[in-house]
């Protein structure tokens, strides 16, 4: 098994274009789309009719601290006439110990901004309380306290929740392309023969299908793992502490991409076809599964229905959920386990329409 | 050694094979002879465990190969049809890949590759990928890479299909080298008679699934002991003397061949004799006439009324 395993990465070595590129491409596409998305801010219109002007100012000088979100002053009457004029999809009323929102229609920014404002809110509150019960400390305490409340700051702007889907999205698309495309080799072997001098040698079945299909599994995980790397010092992006989950995570789709690999290879068993036949597969799936934009914004029920079936879309909701809600694998048990489903399940049916036409 | 019985091997509709009976001795060089599509390639699928038959066994020492294709797969050498080569790597990659496959390691791995590179007359050219290699170098690469692990039977797929005369009768000579000196047996496939005349002590003679013909190259030619072949050249070439010649009631076939005509006939004293009766009673001047002892084409054509290439 190892002798077949340790030769594709000698193949690959000597043809390494088509790796390379999708690798180069991940990183640019996630530039461009991420890049895009993270200098532009959002303002945000503030009011209050409880606070003084001092007291507000204070607030949106904490609130202001993001980088992510602006706010602004403004008068209760210009932002109703703002919101009627769908201007502004919703604003935010600033009260002494809570806030509220004042919204005209939807929007995707409101969770993200809510993310923030609660953090701002909370530690605020938090301060107050432990000045009010020990308010001989109070000097000694504020250092200590403002160094907590920049590190839940720069946590909540960095994990937004766009980008994050940029990038999952995004690196979960190219990588499912560069695995089927590489598995081509898998029919190209078939026809030039070298398939048939490995099944007429004395290895085993098991251990030819084992060598090829472990090398396209790593191979998929190290275009992740290297566009995660980069994303994480070039791009500075924060993917939080489950770094075990995400690893989970990413092994049980890259199995069931593999897997799914495997079909398509059982399907359509020529070099050419596949050709036209991946780039269609691949990114019909991803734009179904969500990787291009959040399946929020979808409300067809038949899309929703197709985007359950597409591994791509387990795998983005999952290191979502791991990257911003640090959720465990316990947690992400579901999609895990579906990925690893769908894997066994195509990794089955592929094994038998490539065996079949022998 | 190895025998073949009652294989059967059918396709949707076509029988690709169908009742193949033969056996290969030790030390032996067998040749399996036959046209494109005899079944030829079939054959040797399923004696080398590649395709199950349909029906029918393959035996090495008795034992069945079908059930257990692990006492033949170590011993077997198969040179595939197609150059089933890693075009990207070097001769040398490509050699020791496959000796590992068949457990080869360390300094016993790199001396065969040397080994194996002289006898095919590439060692310096072993750097070099596959893909810069011309069809004939390809084609002894991809005989180099079953020799590997030193297979006590070899058998061979049209291992000469298009590449030019030198790369050719290098490849046979390799072949033959093999099978004296080293004691390998082969069982060597190909629709050219030459090369399986050359190389070949015993025949198979194969077509549209069946063997319809077997034995040495001398009983096989004995088929024909009751023919002979007549080459007639003429300065110009006259339909008029085919339709005379095949009027002739000794004579089987007439074929066209260059600058004249192959005669197939019936052995008798006076043939050609009423050759050149035949040829001045209608004007057509005959340059040179020779009797020729008969090729396994001719056998093939007499069992077929086919030639082997067309
Ligand atoms: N996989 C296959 N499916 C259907 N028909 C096949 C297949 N392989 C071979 N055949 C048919 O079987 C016959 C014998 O083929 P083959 O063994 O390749 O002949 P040869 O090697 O003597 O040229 C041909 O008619 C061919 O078309
Ligand atoms: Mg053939």
């Amino acid at each position: 098994m190892w002798t077949v395993f340790h030769l594709q990465w000698l193949r690959l070595k000597r043809e390494p274009l088509l790796a390379l590129t999708f690798l180069v491409l991940t990183v640019v596409f996630v530039f461009f789309l991420a890049g895009s998305q993270g200098v532009q801010t959002i303002t945000i219109q503030t009011y209050s009719d409880e606070l003084s002007e001092a007291e507000i100012d204070q607030w949106l000088e904490r609130l202001n601290q993001s980088e992510t979100f602006e706010f602004e002053h403004n008068d209760r009457s210009e932002v109703e006439d703002l919101i009627r004029m769908s201007e502004i999809s919703f604003a935010l009323e600033l009260g002494e110990d809570h806030y509220q929102y004042l919204v005209g229609q939807e929007s995707h920014f409101l969770g993200t901004a809510n993310q923030h404002i609660e953090q701002v809110y909370r530690s605020q509150l938090r301060k107050e309380e432990v000045k009010q019960r020990f308010p001989d400390l109070v000097i000694e305490e504020r250092d200590f306290l403002k160094m907590d409340i920049q590190a839940l700051t720069t946590n909540s702007s960095d994990n937004n929740d766009i980008v994050t889907h940029v990038i999952t999205g995004m690196t979960l698309y190219f990588a499912m392309y560069t695995i089927l495309l590489s598995m081509i080799n898998l029919v190209t072997e078939k026809r030039s023969g070298t398939w048939n001098r490995l099944v007429f040698s004395p290895l085993k079945k098991t251990s030819i299908y084992l060598g090829q299909l472990t090398h396209y599994f790593c191979l998929g995980m190290i275009q992740i793992g290297l566009s995660f790397y980069l994303f994480y010092h070039i791009l500075d992006y924060n993917f939080g502490s489950q770094y075990f989950t995400i690893a989970m995570v990413l092994m049980a789709f890259v199995f069931a991409v593999v897997a799914l690999g495997m079909l398509v290879m059982g399907l359509v068993q020529s070099p050419q076809q596949l050709q036209a036949v991946i780039p269609i597969v691949t990114t019909g799936m991803a734009m179904i599964g969500g990787a291009f934009w959040p399946l929020e914004i979808v409300s067809n029920d038949i899309l929703l229905f197709l985007a359950r079936l597409v591994p791509i879309q387990y795998g983005i909701e999952a290191l979502k959920g791991a990257i911003l809600y640090e959720q465990n694998v316990v947690e992400l048990l579901q999609p895990i386990s579906i990925l690893l489903l769908m894997g066994v399940l195509f990794m089955g049916i592929g094994v038998n329409l490539i065996e079949r036409t022998k | 050694m190895l025998e073949v019985e009652g294989l059967k091997k059918t396709y949707k509709t076509t029988k690709a094979v169908d009742g193949v009976q033969l056996y290969l001795n030790k030390g032996e060089s067998v040749g399996l002879l036959g046209p494109n599509g005899a079944g030829k390639s079939t054959t040797i699928s399923m004696m080398s465990t590649l395709i199950t038959p349909t029906s029918g066994d393959v035996r090495y020492n008795k034992k069945s190969v079908l059930k257990h294709p692990d006492i033949i797969r170590p011993v077997l050498g198969v040179v595939p049809q197609e150059i089933a080569l890693y075009e990207e790597l070097t001769a040398y990659e490509n050699m020791r890949f496959f000796g590992k496959i068949y457990g080869l390691s360390g300094r016993k791995l790199e001396n065969k590759v040397d080994e194996v590179l002289e006898l095919v007359g590439l060692s310096d050219r072993k750097k070099e990928r596959i893909k810069r290699y011309s069809g004939g170098m390809k084609r002894r690469i991809n005989i180099a890479v079953a020799l590997m692990h030193e297979p006590e039977v070899l058998i061979m797929d049209e291992p000469t299909v298009g590449i030019d005369p030198q790369s050719r009768s290098y490849i046979l000579d390799m072949v033959r080298k093999l099978n004296r000196e080293k004691g390998m047996t082969v069982l060597y496939t190909s629709h050219y008679m030459e090369e399986v005349e050359r190389l070949c002590d015993r025949v198979y003679i194969m077509d549209h699934g069946h063997i319809i013909a077997s034995g040495t190259k001398d009983e096989l030619k004995s088929i024909l002991s009751g023919e002979e072949t007549v080459f007639v050249e003429v300065q110009q070439m006259s339909l008029k003397l085919v339709e005379q010649l095949v009027a002739h009631e000794a004579i089987q076939k007439v074929t066209e061949v260059e600058k004249g005509y192959k005669v197939i006939a019936t052995k008798g004293e006076d043939l050609l004799a009423d050759i050149f009766k035949l040829a001045s009673t209608i004007d057509v001047k005959i340059t040179g006439i020779h009797v020729q002892t008969p090729t396994l084409e001719d056998v093939f054509l007499h069992l077929t009324g086919r030639k082997l290439r067309d």
